[in-house]
């Protein structure tokens, strides 16, 4: 065009008023040059730093597997722990382990984040002038060892005291004969999260500390707010035991919650009786016939009506297994006359000589009154455990000398004056006596992450350093104590790593205790009309998860809330009280008083507000602040057991004015008949699982054959499917092509061969959430919910959850969960929890309407994100019935900005194999795309076949209740198919003709017997 | 208005563009450099952004002048024995310093430029340092290429490294960029070869 100016007659030379050609082009020449410079990656020159001399047994590339046991509560379940390159990237259950048998709970994902905690101590602290400051090893060695010998001069050695995080093992041993050495009382062993009340029972009973739940045989259980799903004590085997007995639809045991609240344990019962806090015993009187339903309803507040249809099938249903997790002796004493299950084969050694909190409360009556001269503290956090009216924390400070061997910054350790962190469980050795003839190893997975020395370590060194003890400390370290105790040896020891336990004792027997005096008292009714309810919370514990950004990101099954404390209340109390949900309440008791959110949620008795522990810490670093810590509210309480007693007290519900977003990842609480999650009753179902001949059965009733009515063909065909890929995939986009490249089946890559599916079991599922724990650990996913992560766009939307407020979670995998019935807010409602993920459609909505090609089908069936190729238009996002894409709002992956989600060390977790995506770019579950190419490489590097089941995704590894199966549907061979071909499947909108290659299989309704 | 409608109704005229050229007064000229910057820069983005750049021919000084012309070249050392997982990982594998040691305990080199460097290497190992090796062959984040596949299928190293056995200096001899992967994955290389060519096969 410029040429042409020439021939125009009208243009003079344009020297003198325009821009010449040559100047347009070394200006866009220059802009060139800039562009290879950025091209080239050259801004940033990266070092390959080689080891100095090679390992033996690993290969770079390649993870190693070490054994070891889960620490993050009592059970003790065997993990593996996959380490790449030096650092351990993932964690998932021990398959062979008697305890988990390959399960792993969300808790037990997350300890990885404990490990690798940003706020994780350095390396030892000394308190000066009230701050901490970093000392040497050497100098806080010689301090701690110091302070022992002065306690000791002075003669007061047995006023020390030494709290250790329970834990069940040879540590406790150790410590003890450590502890009688230099002549101190023998430790505390604390656990928070221990119910006592049920504890004593079981002992009193003659069983073990915790009982191996039956529930396989049982008729019908009917549990007192016992929790068993929701880490109320052995939680995976109890998950385990309850998914498998109920998998058995015909002899599947009826479960009936009797409780103020639906915790997740509720949500699963095919029923639930709501009665006020302290109500249940009532209940319990009734079923021993002591009290009328009548009676027994005026006292527990819950409905006659549903108190007379308990008692009738009570009576008819044999065996029962009673369950009382309510705190409270006398309940647990009535409860066991009417448990007519058989006991378990065994128990959970890992509850014995956990003290209570009637000890803690008497030691801190003695630290108050300057009966203890020394405190050591190791991983517990009684300063935020116990609530302020028990007055640890004052009393704390007036310990002259407080050591603490605890990793992480908390409460307790803000008022120590000598911090030696221990190593993370992941970094030392030692062992666990799970069950009974059971004895789990655990060994180091990797070099510690920072400079920390295991406590048990500094222990021996110390004891070398006294005069007294030198002696019998003449060994280098803990593990070669250990292997001087385990039969056989350093040889038999190395043989047991592998496989992660043996069989074999620790025997050691905590010395009984004589229990303090408790102080009982009854429900404190000073306060208002509302009952309080603190429980506590299913991911957080006692709190201890609170510094995880997983945890907190991690929705609470039940309520959905993540980031954010909030006082559940009734819809019905809410609506008479005028207020809606977000809207500030405060809570006002004897002991104190907080302001916080409401949520509406229907399984809450009206007269009960319920709040869950966990969040709120002041000092716990930088996750844990976000929320409240309702401990606060309670008065001192406790059982004759010595438990706490954490419904104890009516509270004052006022409106507080004002309110703010709910952190929830919530849509719709309800399914607007869309049909996502699906049940189907036991009668319709004939009683009968997936067994052979179901169909034939069908035929001869005169119903369909292999498919209830208004099911739709559920089978895969392998390669093309979709019509869509059908027509769109010729042989390297050219569509008048017949080629259909890799997509023909008959390709010799043999790609369209396969046809990845899964299948989701919702009559398994809990909703427990580990499989999105294990989905984020696997899948790099970022946490978004931490207050600098937030935008600052809206004043009213800042601060913790901020961008979950605005739906930017980015959970590949989610846990649906919706109300079904009960709309009138009565408590006669079903729960359906349905895992969420990409379901990897043959037809996907996704695919064509991506601009750039970056959503595409994949050959062997899977929905592929090319994150490359993503230029952000969103449009698949909004096309996707399902809403499984996640969108990088901001630079949650890319250090540097204010949004990344891993800061330093946590991004030594991210797992190599997998992109960390950048601001901008679409993501989604990949169905563990990187695990499917490893297995296709393992398999061709062996120069062999690929085996069914050979591997399984993130999800359905960890899975609790074996919910998930994942596999080739194209092949016989593989579990999916055979699971896919249940009478209870469906696929989610089938309707939309997606062709997902995910099935889900009906919820089973058990009904009470009688009723249609 | 009135001239939108002469516009659309005389095509001709929206690209009249000489007579507004001619009309290029002093503002204009002064309001067009920018106006092309802008497009420069457009240009760099949308050159950034397909990927259409290359570290090819970049070949920095190494810590240690490693000849691979010698171990490679005139010693014919397999590549494995340094690069010990190339065939069994999707990592290579980087010689540990240990490793050169082995031989150069005894072995002290033939020229002087040789003994110096070889001397530098035993400094690092006698420091216990690892020497800090440049990085000249990198693929971004989001594609993964699995070293093994390639080695086990019979891929010869210098297909993707060059001729690394005569490079006095080793630099990044081919482009890398997907185009140049593809190529071979679809068959067009000399001897063909055939590998999956589906996005997902590199990319997740």
């Amino acid at each position: 065009m410029i040429d042409s100016a020439d021939n125009n007659g009208g243009a003079k030379a344009p020297e003198a008023t325009g821009v010449r050609r040559r100047d347009f082009l070394k200006v866009l020449g220059a802009g060139g040059a800039a562009t290879a410079m950025l091209g080239c990656g050259q801004e940033k020159v990266e070092k390959l730093i080689p080891y100095l001399v090679s390992p033996d047994q690993t290969v770079p590339g390649v993870s190693t597997y070490y054994a070891t046991t889960c620490r993050e509560c009592a059970t003790g379940c065997g993990i593996i722990a996959e380490t790449r390159d030096g650092r351990t990237i993932k964690l998932e259950g021990n398959p062979d382990h008697p305890v988990n048998q390959g399960a792993l709970c969300a808790r037990g994902q997350a300890s990885l984040q404990g490990l690798y905690n940003p706020d994780r101590f350095r390396g030892p602290m000394i308190r000066r002038g009230g701050k901490l400051e970093a000392i040497k090893w050497d100098e806080a060695l010689r301090l701690f060892a110091e302070k022992i010998n002065e306690t000791r001069r002075n003669g007061s050695a047995g006023n020390a005291v030494f709290i250790n995080q329970h834990e069940a093992g040879s540590f406790g041993l150790f410590l003890d004969s450590w502890l009688a050495a230099l002549g101190m009382p023998a430790h505390i062993s604390y656990d928070a999260e221990a119910d006592h009340a049920a504890i004593t029972a079981n002992k009193q009973n003659g069983g073990a500390a915790w009982p191996v739940l039956n529930f396989k045989g049982t008729k019908l259980i009917v549990s007192f707010g016992a929790d068993f799903l929701d880490g109320w004590g052995a939680g995976v085997p109890q998950q385990l035991a309850f998914a498998d007995a109920r998998a058995d639809y015909k002899n599947a045991p009826r479960l009936i919650y009797v409780g103020p609240r639906r915790s997740l344990t509720g949500l699963n019962a095919d029923q639930w009786i709501d009665c006020r806090p302290g109500g249940e015993i009532a209940i319990a009187k009734m079923l021993s016939g002591a009290l009328s339903p009548a009676q027994a309803s005026q006292q527990s507040g819950a409905p006659q009506k549903a108190l007379e249809s308990l008692a009738r099938e009570f009576a008819a249903a044999k065996p029962a297994m009673v369950l009382s997790g309510a705190g409270s002796s006398d309940l647990s004493a009535i409860a066991a006359t009417l448990n007519s299950a058989p006991a378990g084969n065994g128990g959970y050694l890992g509850f014995e000589g956990i003290a209570t909190a009637a000890e803690m409360r008497a030691l801190a009556h003695r630290m108050s009154a300057n009966g203890v001269s020394l405190l050591m503290v190791r991983g517990a956090n009684p300063v935020y455990t116990l609530p302020k009216s028990v007055g640890f924390e004052a009393a704390l400070k007036k310990v002259p000398y407080k050591v603490s061997f605890s990793s992480v910054p908390d409460e307790t350790t803000e008022l120590a004056d000598l911090i030696l962190p221990d190593h993370h469980f992941l970094e030392q050795w030692g062992d666990a006596e799970p069950m009974r003839g059971v004895l789990s190893l655990q060994q180091p997975t990797m070099d510690p992450v920072f400079d920390t020395r295991a406590t048990t370590d500094v222990l021996i060194s110390v004891g070398r350093a006294e005069a007294a003890t030198a002696a019998s400390y003449q060994y280098p370290d803990f593990r070669t104590w250990l292997i001087g105790r385990f039969p056989g040896g350093a040889t038999a020891l190395a043989a047991a790593l592998p496989k992660g336990f043996t069989s074999g004792s620790i025997g050691y027997a905590p010395q009984a205790r004589a229990l303090p005096a408790v102080q009982t008292t009854t429900m404190d009714q000073t306060h208002g009309s509302m009952y309080l309810y603190v429980y506590p919370h299913p991911l957080l514990g006692d709190g201890r998860g609170a510094n995880k950004p997983w945890l907190q990101e991690l929705p609470d099954p039940v309520t959905k809330i993540c980031w954010q404390t909030v006082a559940e209340m009734n819809p019905a109390t809410l609506t008479k009280m005028g207020m809606a949900n977000g809207d500030y309440v405060t809570v006002k008791t004897s002991a104190g008083s907080l302001t916080l959110p409401v949520l509406s949620y229907p399984g809450v008795q009206r007269d009960t507000i319920a709040i869950a522990t966990g969040r709120g810490h002041p000092h716990s670093g930088r996750y844990a602040s976000a929320g409240f810590n309702p401990l606060d509210l309670l008065p001192v309480s406790e059982d004759r057991s010595g438990a706490f007693v954490y419904a104890s007290t009516k509270a004052d519900v006022t409106k507080a004015g004002g309110s703010t977003w709910i952190v929830t990842t919530e849509g719709s609480s309800r399914q607007h008949g869309r049909g996502i999650g699906q049940a189907i009753g036991i009668a319709e179902l004939g009683g009968q699982g997936n067994e052979e001949g179901v169909g034939a059965e069908h035929q001869k009733s005169g119903e369909k054959g292999e498919e209830m009515a208004g099911d739709a063909s559920h089978e895969f065909l392998p390669g093309m499917r979709a019509p869509v890929a059908n027509d769109a995939q010729g042989d390297r986009g050219d569509q008048a092509s017949n080629d259909k490249g890799m997509y023909d089946p008959k390709h010799w890559s043999g790609m369209a061969k396969r046809r990845w599916a899964m299948t989701v079991d919702l009559a398994r599922c809990t909703g427990c959430s580990a499989c999105v724990t294990a989905c984020y650990a696997e899948n790099n996913i970022p946490t978004v919910g931490a207050d600098w992560q937030g935008g600052k766009f809206l004043p009213d939307r800042t601060g913790f959850g901020a961008n979950i407020t605005r739906s930017r979670e980015m959970a590949w995998l989610r846990i649906e969960r919706y109300y079904e019935g009960g709309e009138d807010g009565s408590a006669d409602f079903d729960t359906r929890f349905v895992p969420m993920m990409c379901q990897h459609c043959g037809n996907a909505p996704c695919e064509p309407v991506c601009p750039v090609y970056a959503t595409y089908h994949a050959p062997d069936g899977l929905n592929v994100q090319v994150y490359n190729r993503c230029v952000g238009t969103r449009y698949c996002s909004n096309n996707c019935p399902y809403k499984v894409r996640y969108f990088n709002w901001f630079g949650y992956g890319e250090p540097g900005r204010a949004q990344y989600a891993f800061p330093e060390p946590l991004n030594w977790q991210l797992n190599p194999d997998v992109t960390v995506r950048g601001k901008g770019v679409m993501e989604k579950c990949t169905f563990c795309v990187q695990r499917i190419r490893e297995a296709e490489n393992r398999a061709k590097l062996e120069q062999r076949e690929m085996q069914p089941d050979e591997f399984t995704t993130a999800c359905a590894a960890s899975c609790p209740s074996r919910a998930i199966t994942f596999g080739d549907a194209a092949d016989e061979n593989w579990s999916v198919t055979k699971v896919a071909k249940d009478r209870r499947a469906y696929h989610v909108f089938e309707e939309l003709n997606t062709y997902t290659a995910v099935v889900y299989l009906k919820k089973v309704l058990h009904s009470a017997p009688g009723a249609a | 208005m009135k001239r939108l409608v002469n516009l659309f109704t005389k095509p001709s005229k929206l690209f009249h563009f000489p007579t507004t050229y001619a009309r290029m007064n002093l503002r204009s000229r002064w309001l067009a450099l920018p106006g092309f910057i802008c497009i420069a820069a457009f240009a760099t983005m949308l050159s950034a952004y397909s990927g259409a750049s290359s570290s090819q021919g970049w070949g920095p000084e190494q810590p240690v002048r490693f000849p691979h012309t010698v171990h490679a070249g005139t010693l014919k050392m397999n590549c494995l024995y340094c690069h010990y997982s190339a065939n069994k990982s999707p990592d290579p594998g980087l010689p540990a310093v240990g490793t050169c040691m082995g031989c150069h305990n005894i072995v002290p080199g033939t020229t002087d430029a040789g003994k110096a460097e070889i001397k530098k290497l035993a400094g690092f190992w006698n420091n216990k340092q690892p020497v800090p090796w440049i990085r000249i062959h990198k693929l971004p984040e989001y594609v993964h290429f699995p070293h093994m596949r390639h080695v086990n299928a019979g891929v010869q190293c210098q297909t993707c490294h060059g001729q690394i056995q005569n490079m006095q200096q080793v630099y990044q001899a081919n482009s890398l960029n997907m185009g140049w992967c593809v190529n071979c994955h679809i068959g067009q290389s000399n001897p063909p070869l055939k590998a999956r060519y589906d996005c997902s096969t590199c990319h997740y």
